[in-house]
């Protein structure tokens, strides 16, 4: 089974829509399970909101070292490399 | 048990846990073949007020190989959805359920049929399909036979589906087979004795969640035609099942969950007994995780199977001489790796080519027989296990009689297996155990043991 746990994730629904936000600016895609368009613009980033994005976004860092954070919603999973965003969350939650 | 409760993280999720795979070709539609994938192991059947049901956040899939290449050509998938109809009720039934869409039924499941080819294109073949309640007794579920048939649904383009709780058809004698792998027929020669006495069925009275689809055979083929000739790789098939979950799942704190991601295999089936007693404990979980084509990496441990090394230890002077063969068990790769090459056993081939996989492998242009042998193919009936697997099928014994080594002469002549390998079995006489149900039609499970009438492991 995979060794992510049920309680290991960090983020979803409104917390993590505001995180795109912040991702859209730094972004480094290091892996795609599933390639998104969530890597577009900056501009068309910035135009998601919770009432265009209705889906669940779970964000779990995966790797706290290498600074990347796995990024899930409906069927589809990013890895993006981003330590400044890993470290604002881990901040967050201390 | 051939797959029940076979790992430590799935047994901790029943309705993920698939315990039994069948594939056969259709005694009553020959030019059909039924596969049926069990879930949810061990149902005490009055195991109430929340009855037994199907995940509705488990994506259900059977799997089928039909080019040798370990990769799944066709998948059929099976969603759940269940809705509760009176929620100010604490009851599963407000009254007597006597048809599949009463509105007494207070917690009915439908499902969907999807078929993805190999292009991965899916279609819905069905959608809102009924499951037939639980079994609960003469008082809720009174024509519980009538209930069930009309859970039996048609598929476009021929076949049929049906989900929903049956009896249990494995049988094993699991009190005995645990505790040190004592057979109670032959435990007076066991290293701990005690008096040799009769089998007892560790799964009698219990119920299982099935999922059966009826297929035509030249909906399985590569080339899309009937298969006729059992020499011809065309013919053969391999199956699997898988029960996937989301990968995230976060529990609110308000009674429901949010899953989100992609899916996740936690359980697979192929063979039996395979996560079961042959991969050991450290990799049970990772086995469960692992599409089938990557099954090479498992091979050590059907070359030198633990239970291999345990029979001569356990029952000593039993065995000596499987304890003196060292060689790679080059018989048991074939038979649940690749399956038997033509060659082997006169008029009979179920392979699949060279690339390790574990899969219930299916001759389709082998017909059912007449007159069934539930040793299957060591018992001289070619319809039978490893060639698919039946309902009756006596697994246990066949791949403990493997495992001993009687099928190692089929690939290594200067082995003579002893004595004791041919007469294993956790029952006496070899036969159908009482308390087991079949049916002579499909979906080839019998009538769930209900609530009320059942007693199970009465003492």
């Amino acid at each position: 089974m995979a060794k992510l746990t049920r309680r290991g994730f960090i983020g979803q629904t409104t917390a993590s829509v505001a995180t795109i936000g912040v991702l859209a600016t730094v972004p480094t895609l290091v892996a795609a399970p599933e390639m998104t368009d969530i890597v577009a613009s900056d501009t068309a980033a910035a135009e998601l909101s919770a009432t265009t994005f209705s889906e669940s976004v779970v964000a779990h860092v995966s790797n706290l070292a290498s600074g990347e954070v796995t990024i899930m919603s409906g069927t589809k999973e990013i890895i993006l490399r981003d330590a400044d965003l890993v470290m604002r969350l881990l901040k967050a939650v201390r | 048990m051939s797959s029940h409760r076979e790992a430590p993280e799935i047994s901790k999720d029943p309705v993920a846990d698939s315990t039994d795979l069948y594939a056969f070709v259709s005694p009553d539609q020959p030019d059909n073949v039924t596969i049926i994938a069990n879930y949810v192991p061990l149902e005490e059947p009055a195991g109430g007020p929340n009855f037994y049901e199907f995940g509705d956040d488990v994506l259900y899939e059977i799997k089928i190989d039909n080019d040798g290449d370990g990769d799944d050509d066709i998948i059929y998938q099976f969603r759940f959805q269940t809705r509760t109809r009176n929620p100010n009720s604490f009851l599963y039934n407000t009254g007597q359920i006597t048809a599949i869409d009463s509105p007494n039924w207070n917690r009915p499941q439908f499902y969907s049929v999807t078929r993805v080819d190999e292009h991965g294109k899916s279609t819905e073949l069905a959608s809102d399909l009924a499951c037939p309640p639980c079994n609960i007794g003469p008082r809720s579920t009174p024509n519980y036979q009538d209930l069930a048939e009309h859970a039996i649904h048609n598929l476009p383009g021929g076949g049929r589906v049906f989900a929903g709780q049956r009896a249990e058809g494995f049988y094993v004698d699991l009190g005995s087979i645990f505790d040190l792998a004592t057979l109670r027929p032959f435990e007076n020669l066991h290293l701990i004795p005690s008096p040799a006495k009769p089998g007892v069925n560790g799964t009698e009275g219990y119920n299982v969640h099935s999922i059966a689809i009826e297929i035509p055979k030249k909906f399985l083929t590569k080339d899309g035609s009937n298969p006729t000739d059992p020499k011809s790789p065309n013919s053969v098939i391999g199956v699997y099942t898988s029960a996937s979950r989301r990968k995230a799942s976060i529990l609110q704190g308000n009674g429901e969950d949010v899953d989100t991601g992609p899916w996740v295999q936690v359980s697979r089936l192929g063979e039996p007994l395979i996560n079961e007693v042959i991969i050991p404990l450290g990799k049970k979980d990772f086995w469960n995780s692992q599409d089938p084509q990557h099954d090479s990496q498992f091979d050590q441990y059907y070359d030198h199977p633990e239970l291999a090394k345990l029979l001569p230890v356990l029952y000593p002077g039993v065995f000596p001489h499987l304890a003196a063969y060292t060689k790679d068990r080059v018989d048991l790769e074939a038979i649940l790796l690749t399956g038997i090459p033509s060659g082997i056993i006169p008029g009979f081939q179920n392979f699949t080519g060279t690339t390790q996989a574990d899969f219930l492998r299916l001759n389709m242009a082998i017909p059912p027989s007449s007159k069934p042998n539930i040793l299957g193919i060591l018992g001289g009936d070619l319809a039978g296990f490893p060639n698919g697997r039946r309902v009756f099928d006596d697994i246990v014994a066949v791949e403990l009689r493997a495992v001993a080594g009687v099928t190692i002469p089929l690939v290594d002549p200067s082995f003579t297996p002893d004595a004791a390998a041919g007469a294993i079995n956790d029952f006496i006489p070899v036969q159908i155990p009482n308390g087991v149900r079949y049916a002579k039609h499909f979906p080839f499970l019998g009538e769930p043991f209900s609530g009320y009438e059942s007693r199970p492991h009465e003492v």
